[in-house]
């Protein structure tokens, strides 16, 4: 994290990571009640501790715990928010996974420290940042079915407000970094034309989940062209835009201008090939070329999307990756 | 087939613990080896002697004793559908470690990377293709070659779909030969896919299929479950595309078998499939169990769809449900066929079917739903005298 051409360039991971082989072992064995609840905790904390290492020794400039208790993105407020039952399993998006549905079906009540509770933070380093990964609100609303608030709207205003007291718990705590997810803002199989009224709820929503919080925080979309939702996502009250590079066109995103940070999301977490360093080096280069003709932005280098598709032993690789091409563009930029 | 409402099976059936131990070569409790008697029993299997033997063995089995535990379980699971007194039969996958991994272990061109999340505490083992896919040799004329020997009854062989294959797959191969090529990444991975999709089909898939036309099959059922997986119009295109192609030209019957899917999405394509004589589709999950037809039958509003979109083959109605023990009474099964009827206006287009295979059930319940399904078959066929 030095200051280059650019106000700030780091790296980090972008969500859930997978579990190692250990971990993946214990809980199948826990599934099949042939382990009990404490080997599982053990499991957990020690696979938390492998992959934090496996971060800091990379070099990454924000560490995660890997969030190895999130069943999926939503689960944690699937299961802890009052007015919300866990509902059957729903297709996670074009992928070959599966999360269990929200469904609202009263007022949604929140008890603060949701995610502070899982956030092991036991085992992050002290002398790197730490970063904290929340469903987005449009997200979390988009994959809920709604059987109480009177409009998505309404939900996702009630969902933003929630956020608000995880995030300001989080960086309490000492979260430098929250990313808030939203696939769904970006995922368009059908490529249905997204409203001007959409975006502005969801940049309102937004603006009532970081309201008053004293953290960096980004929105991280994935699964969908970025370009979709330009340029009024520029206005989001975030501080970094989140890229995935893997379903956004190139030459659409060059057209654009950026006034806030970005995070590229260079490296594929939907394919176990290992990215040639240099080609993500040169292919971000141009981008901020492209979109920062000021170069008064910050940057960060990141996968695309969760790294939980891919099995940990190459996960680690991507990380390893993702440090390298952040230091070869810090060279190339200063 | 002649009859009015045939009634089929899906896909696998549970593997007993005697195929499943006996095959890794693990010793076997009494009460396991006591199972297979009983069913042999019921199922009225000749020689079970020679099955006891080998179950019975403490040393380590030899790979004739293993190959033979194939045979014996597909033995039992062909007699099970017969008894159960199903028109079609197959050897509910007995001779498969699992729909994907049984094909990509047996091509060249894959690596296994290990497991990765699927959902909750659930994983599963995926591989990546690291070099352009190569056939050498078969992976399902043998199952099907001794199920033609032991039975009578019409055959159908079960096959992984391409299309499922690739979706589930990494795509090292043809990503990095695709990466000097083309610049922007979507694009370049839109591209290995299709290159990695049409390569398995020439190379591996029809080769196969070739293959088991010449061993005698006339049915064979494409698996599909990744389907509408990407529902996207150039990802519903591309998989139509695949079945064309995978089917093309060949003197077979084929089918296709898509589950817990997007029926919506595939409806709209399903008339752009040639060559495909019936789609099994699930719907007895998402339904009511009172008996009774009209309003009651919620979980079938779908099958309109396939209509109005111009579907025209007939359909593997799905009327038992895969996931729960709930044993379907004859008049329930009855009443779900009477009424896709008058969906689709010609009963001769409906094939009495499970909503996919019923592997996550015990034989017990499997056995109990299969009979009653038979039975409201025939139920459904009274009402056309």
């Amino acid at each position: 994290m030095r200051e280059v051409g650019l106000k700030m360039l780091g790296c980090y991971v972008t969500g859930i990571l997978p579990r190692p082989k250990e971990l993946i072992e214990t809980t199948r064995a826990y599934d099949r009640k042939r382990v009990g609840k404490e080997e599982l905790e053990k499991a957990f904390k020690e696979a938390t501790v492998k992959v934090i290492e496996a971060q800091t020794s990379a070099g990454l400039s924000y560490v995660t715990d890997g969030m190895f208790q999130w069943q999926d993105l939503l689960r944690p407020f699937t299961e802890n928010l009052g007015g919300i039952k866990i509902g059957a399993l729903a297709r996670w998006f074009n992928n070959n996974t599966f999360y269990r549905k929200p469904i609202v079906s009263g007022e949604i009540l929140h008890k603060k420290g949701i995610t502070v509770e899982m956030a092991n933070m036991e085992c992050l380093p002290r002398n790197v940042p730490w970063k904290a990964v929340l469903p987005a609100p449009y997200t979390l609303t988009k994959l809920s079915e709604n059987h109480f608030y009177k409009n998505e709207t309404a939900l996702m205003f009630r969902y933003a407000e929630i956020l608000r007291e995880e995030i300001r718990s989080l960086a309490e705590k000492g979260f430098k970094y929250v990313q808030l997810s939203d696939p769904a803002l970006v995922y368009n199989p059908f490529k249905d034309p997204i409203s001007r009224d959409t975006l502005t709820d969801v940049k309102n929503a937004l603006g009532k989940a970081v309201k008053g919080v004293a953290v960096r925080v980004c929105l991280q979309t994935f699964f969908g062209d970025f370009t979709q939702i330009l340029p009024e996502a520029l206005d989001f009250p975030v501080d970094n835009l989140g890229i995935d590079l893997y379903e956004t066109s190139f030459e659409k995103l060059k057209e654009f201008t950026f006034n806030k940070g970005v995070a590229l999301g260079l490296v594929d977490a939907r394919s176990s090939l290992l990215e040639d360093e240099r080609e993500l080096t040169t292919v971000a280069k141009e981008l901020i070329e492209s979109i920062y003709p000021s170069k008064t932005c910050d940057v960060f280098i990141c996968p695309n999307c969760d790294l939980e598709f891919l099995p940990w032993e190459r996960a680690k690789e991507k990380i390893k990756i993702v440090a390298k091409v952040a230091k070869n563009l810090q060279k190339e930029l200063s | 087939m002649d009859k009015l409402f045939p009634t089929q099976e899906i896909g696998s059936l549970a593997k007993p613990a005697w195929r499943v131990k006996g095959y890794r070569g693990e010793p076997l409790s009494k009460e396991e080896i006591a199972e297979a008697v009983s069913w042999g029993k019921r199922l009225d299997i000749e020689n079970l002697e020679g099955l006891i033997e080998i179950l019975k063995k403490k040393k380590e089995r030899t790979s004739e004793d293993r190959r033979a535990l194939l045979q014996w379980s597909a033995k039992f699971v062909i007699r099970f559908f017969e008894v159960a007194g199903l028109d079609v039969v197959f050897d509910g996958e007995q001779w498969r470690s699992e729909m994907y991994e049984h094909v990509i272990r047996n091509v060249d061109g894959f690596k296994f990377l290990g497991y990765v999340k699927s959902f909750d505490y659930r994983y599963f083992n995926k591989a990546t293709c690291i070099d352009k896919p190569k056939y050498v040799k078969s992976f399902y004329v043998e199952e099907f070659a001794f199920t033609r020997e032991n039975t009578e009854k019409m055959v159908k062989v079960p096959f992984t779909g391409p299309y499922t294959l690739v979706d589930w797959t990494f795509n090292e191969y043809y990503e990095r030969k695709a990466g000097g090529k083309i610049k922007d990444f979507k694009q370049r991975k839109t591209a290995a896919r299709r290159e990695f999709l049409f390569d398995l089909i020439k190379e591996v898939i029809r080769p196969e299929i070739s293959c088991l036309i010449e061993a005698g099959a006339k049915w064979i059922q494409i698996d599909e479950p990744a389907a509408t997986t990407n529902p996207s119009t150039e990802e519903m295109e591309l998989f139509a595309e695949a079945f064309n192609e995978t089917v093309k030209g060949f003197n077979c019957t084929f089918s296709l078998h898509n589950c817990y899917s997007n029926y919506k999405v595939l409806a709209k394509y399903a008339s752009q499939l040639r060559n495909c004589s019936q789609l099994a589709l699930e719907f007895a999950n998402r339904d009511s169990r009172q008996a009774g037809r009209g309003e009651t039958r919620v979980g079938y509003k779908e099958l309109k769809f396939f209509e109005d979109h111009g579907f025209r083959g007939k359909y593997g109605l799905g009327v038992v449900d895969v996931h729960t023990d709930f044993v379907e009474p004859p008049e329930l099964i009855r009443d779900r066929i009477l009424h896709a009827v008058s969906i689709v206006d010609d009963s001769s287009r409906i094939y009495v079917s499970t909503d996919c295979g019923l592997r996550t059930r015990t034989w017990e319940i499997s056995f109990a739903k299969l009979k009653n399904m038979v039975f409201g078959a025939e139920l459904a066929r009274k009402g056309f005298l």
